[in-house]
C-alpha cells in the first residue's frame, strides 16, 4: 500500500475533522457568550438551569454526550433516523459541549474586570450596552485568550470523538485503514495531521495574543 | 504573518473540497437521495447497507478510499437488479440494532450471524457457512480447545464468537476454563494485543481469521477444533419481509447466474459459500 494513498484517503477525512472543527467554532463560541451572561444573570430562573447545563456538560464524558444525541430521537420518541441525522448529531453534541466550556471562560473573563470600571464609565454617562461593548469586553478577549487557545486546540483533537457513532472523519477512515492494513501507518499519519494543524492552531493564535497586548511595553 | 494566515486559509478551503469529492464518490448525497426519492414517487429507490468497516474481506476500505468486500459487491450487484442504488454506510457494530431499528439502515449485511440471533431480525437465506474458530500464535503450541485453560482470550464485542463463548448452551464451558476473555472494539486491536503477547488467542469467525492471517506477518494457527459451525445471512428489521424477500430473490438468481460463485473466488472463500 502506497503511503501517498494512505495521505489522500486520510485528506478526505480530514475534511471533515475540519468540517466538524469549523461549525462546531462557529456556533459554540456565541452561544457560549449567551451561556455566559444567563449564567451570570440576577434571576434565578436564568441562572438555576444555565448552572445546571453546564454542570452536565462538564460532568459526563463528550463521548457519551455524543452517543445520545444521535440516538435520543429514535430512543425517546420513537423517530426513524435520517442519513443526514449522523452529521447534525455530531455539531449539535459538540457544540453544546464546548459552548458550556466556552461560557466559563468567559465569565472568569467578565468577572475579573474591576467594578470601579463600571462605576466609572456610569459616571461618564455610558449605557450598559455601551459600557460592555465598548470597555468590559475588549479587556475580556484580552484576558481570555490563552484559555480559548486551549480550548479550541483540544477541539481539534476531540474531533476524533467522533468516531464513536460511526461519523467517517479522518480517526474513522484511519482505524478503517488500520483494518484493511494490518498495520499501524495510518494512526501514525492521522496523528501528524492532527499536530501539525494544531501547531498552525496555536500560532495564530500566539500572533493574536501579541497583537492584543498592546497596554504592555 | 498575513500570509501565513492567508495560506492557511486556503489549505483549509481546499481540504473541505477535497472532502466534498470524496462523499460524492463513497456516499449517495444525502440531498439527491431525497430528491430521487420524490421524483419516483413511492417507489424505493436507495437500499442503505450497514456494515463494519473493519470487516475485511467481507466488508472494508479499499485502495481507493471506497468500500468494498465481499457482502457490499453482492449487496451491489443485488441493487443493480432492481436498479436500486446502494448506500454502504459503516456503523459501529454495537450499535447496529439501533441504527437498523432507527431506520438509518435497511439491513445488516457484513458477515452477519444468523445462529443464536434467529427470533431478533428477519433473515434472509443462509449464504454463507461460518465456522467461530480461535486463532492463536504458532508458536504458543495451543492446538486445541483443552489448551486454553489459564489462557487470555480476545473477542469482539457485541460478536457472534463472543455469543457462543457466554451462551451456557454454547461454549461457555470453554470459556470459563479461560483465565479472563477480554473484549476488543475490533479484530485489529485484538490482533496487536495477540502480537504483543497481552492476550493468548482470539476468537474470531473463520473467514475474518484467514483474511487476518493472510494480510498479517508473523506465524498464526487456527485451532482446527472450531468453537461453533454457523451462517451468514442478512437481516432485516423485524416485519419487513418484503425487502427480505426482494433480496431472497436476487441471491437466487444472482446464484444461478455465476455472480456469487466469481466473487467468493475472487475473495477467496468459495469453500465458505452455500449458495450453490
Amino acid at each position: 500500500m502506497e503511503i501517498s494513498s494512505i495521505l489522500l484517503q486520510l485528506l478526505g477525512g480530514f475534511g471533515k475533522s475540519m468540517g466538524i472543527y469549523f461549525l462546531t467554532l462557529l456556533f459554540s463560541l456565541p452561544l457560549g457568550m449567551l451561556v455566559a451572561l444567563g449564567r451570570m444573570s440576577k434571576k434565578p430562573l436564568v441562572r438555576g438551569p444555565i448552572i445546571f447545563y453546564i454542570s452536565l456538560m462538564r460532568g459526563t464524558p463528550l463521548m457519551l454526550q455524543l452517543i445520545f444525541v444521535y440516538y435520543m430521537p429514535y430512543a425517546l420518541f420513537g423517530w426513524t433516523l435520517s442519513p443526514g441525522w449522523r452529521f447534525y448529531a455530531v455539531i449539535i453534541a459538540f457544540v453544546i459541549n464546548y459552548a458550556a466550556y466556552f461560557a466559563e471562560i468567559f465569565r472568569s473573563g467578565i468577572q475579573s474586570v474591576p467594578t470601579g470600571q463600571y462605576e466609572a464609565a456610569d459616571v461618564l454617562g455610558y449605557s450598559r450596552r455601551q459600557t460592555f461593548m465598548g470597555i468590559i469586553l475588549p479587556q475580556v478577549i484580552k484576558r481570555i485568550l490563552p484559555s480559548v487557545t486551549n480550548e479550541i486546540i483540544t477541539l481539534v483533537k476531540d474531533t476524533s470523538l467522533a468516531f464513536a457513532i460511526a461519523y467517517v472523519e479522518m480517526f474513522t477512515i484511519a482505524k478503517q485503514i488500520v483494518a484493511r492494513e494490518s498495520n499501524l501507518v495510518a494512526l501514525i499519519v492521522a496523528g501528524l495531521f492532527y499536530y501539525v494543524f494544531n501547531y498552525a492552531v496555536a500560532a495564530v493564535m500566539n500572533r493574536f495574543e501579541k497583537k492584543l497586548s498592546y497596554y504592555k511595553i | 504573518m498575513k500570509k501565513l494566515l492567508a495560506a492557511i486559509l486556503a489549505l483549509v478551503m481546499v481540504l473541505s473540497l477535497a472532502a466534498c469529492g470524496e462523499d460524492a464518490e463513497t456516499q449517495t448525497d444525502t440531498q439527491d437521495a431525497g430528491q430521487t426519492t420524490e421524483a419516483q414517487e413511492a417507489e424505493k429507490v436507495t437500499f442503505t447497507v450497514g456494515f463494519d468497516a473493519e470487516c475485511p474481506p467481507f466488508g472494508f476500505m479499499d485502495g481507493e478510499g471506497g468500500y468494498t468486500g465481499f457482502d457490499l459487491e453482492l449487496a451491489e450487484a443485488a441493487c443493480s437488479i432492481y436498479g436500486w442504488e446502494l448506500v454502504k454506510t459503516p456503523i459501529d457494530w454495537d450499535a447496529k440494532d439501533v441504527e437498523l431499528n432507527g431506520g438509518a439502515i435497511d439491513c445488516i449485511w457484513n458477515g452477519f450471524t444468523i445462529n443464536g440471533r434467529e427470533n431478533d431480525y428477519e433473515w434472509s437465506i443462509p449464504y454463507c457457512d461460518n465456522s467461530q474458530v480461535i486463532v492463536a500464535k504458532a508458536s504458543a503450541g495451543i492446538t486445541t480447545l483443552a489448551d486454553l485453560a489459564g489462557k487470555t482470550v480476545g473477542v469482539q464485542a457485541a460478536s457472534a464468537a463472543l455469543d457462543v463463548l457466554q451462551d451456557p448452551e454454547g461454549r461457555k464451558d470453554i470459556a470459563d476454563t479461560f483465565a479472563a476473555l477480554q473484549e476488543f472494539p475490533n479484530y485489529n486491536n485484538a490482533f496487536l494485543d495477540l502480537e504483543a503477547g497481552v492476550i493468548d488467542a482470539v476468537a474470531m469467525d473463520i473467514g475474518v481469521a484467514n483474511y487476518q492471517i493472510a494480510t498479517r506477518e508473523g506465524e498464526y494457527v487456527i485451532v482446527e477444533e472450531a468453537l461453533s459451525s454457523e451462517q451468514y445471512g442478512v437481516g432485516f428489521k423485524l416485519g419487513n419481509t418484503e425487502l427480505r424477500d426482494k433480496i431472497n430473490d436476487a441471491l437466487k438468481q444472482l446464484t444461478e447466474d455465476g455472480t456469487v460463485a466469481a466473487l467468493a473466488e475472487k475473495y477467496e472463500i468459495t469453500d465458505m459459500i452455500i449458495l450453490k
